[in-house]
């Protein structure tokens, strides 16, 4: 397969969910970061990039979750899951519904009209983040990153 | 005195066929018993089977030559769910393999017979059935 085959590339298509999950991952803990700095030195700038992240990042999430379904339908012809990737599926519907959640709590507080970000999406910003972090350390383990030898 | 010889010897029929009967029934549940434990030394010695076992993201052995007639069990040894899928998609595939869950299938016709796993598609095995 030549690496700028772009039909194969698109075609491939258990690879795209593992392609694709790098995009809110990476928007969501970047989204974070921007957050806790806004909050420490109260630079609005920063909480807006913050919203622009998570922003992407919700969006990024639909095309995961797609390619998820789509893999356990092609690759395993939709049978009932169990153990690990049963587990990685819950956890990656939650954790997308976490990144869509802070989302909302941004869009929400910036349609306010004091316009501050409540105290409380930072947690749920944490929070969020922790399932992230697990429901990747699944998907990395099933899809052998961490194989030995 | 001839009645009571017929009779006699229509009773003495009865009575063995019964006693043998009897004896049947303990002869065949020790038969059984000793049997049993014959036959799944038989089963476990079937000279028929192989194994191919799943570690570590690979099938090994990752070539086997078999003959044909031959059931082949996957056994998978990884943490990792696997599954055993035919190249054509057709001829054989499992469900999702859990630690120490198992797949067989008899390969009946001669021929080369590839398959991988739909989960990780680079783990590949071939079976080459004589």
């Amino acid at each position: 397969m030549h690496p700028f085959n772009i039909r194969e590339a698109l075609l491939a298509k258990h690879a795209q969910h593992v392609v694709l999950i790098h995009f809110p991952i990476a928007l969501c803990m970047a989204g974070v970061a921007f957050d806790f700095v806004a909050y420490w030195t109260k630079r609005s700038a920063l909480a807006t990039a913050a919203y622009y992240n998570f922003t992407v990042a919700a969006i990024a999430t639909l095309p995961v979750i797609a390619t998820g379904l789509l893999a356990w339908q092609f690759q395993l012809e939709g049978e009932k899951l169990k153990g690990i990737l049963l587990q990685h599926l819950v956890l990656g519907v939650v954790s997308s519904a976490m990144i869509c959640l802070v989302w909302y709590v941004h869009f929400r507080s910036r349609r306010a009209p004091e316009q501050k970000l409540p105290r409380y999406c930072l947690a749920i910003e944490l929070v969020a983040m922790g399932l992230v972090a697990l429901t990747a350390h699944l998907g990395g383990y099933l899809s052998g990153v961490n194989i030995s030898g | 005195m001839r009645r009571w010889k017929v009779q006699e010897s229509k009773s003495s029929r009865i009575l063995r066929i019964i006693i043998l009967g009897a004896a049947a029934v303990p002869s065949l549940v020790l038969a059984n018993g000793a049997l049993r434990p014959r036959s799944v030394t038989a089963a476990q010695e079937k000279p028929g089977t192989t194994t191919v076992t799943i570690d570590n993201f690979s099938f090994a052995p990752v070539q086997l030559e078999i003959k044909a007639g031959t059931e082949v069990t996957w056994i998978n040894k990884d943490d990792v769910p696997h599954t055993v899928v035919s190249d054509d998609h057709k001829l054989f595939k499992s469900r999702a393999l859990d630690t120490d869950e198992k797949f067989s299938f008899t390969f009946k016709d001669p021929g080369t017979y590839e398959y991988f796993c739909s989960v990780h598609p680079k783990m590949t095995g071939k079976i080459i059935v004589k």
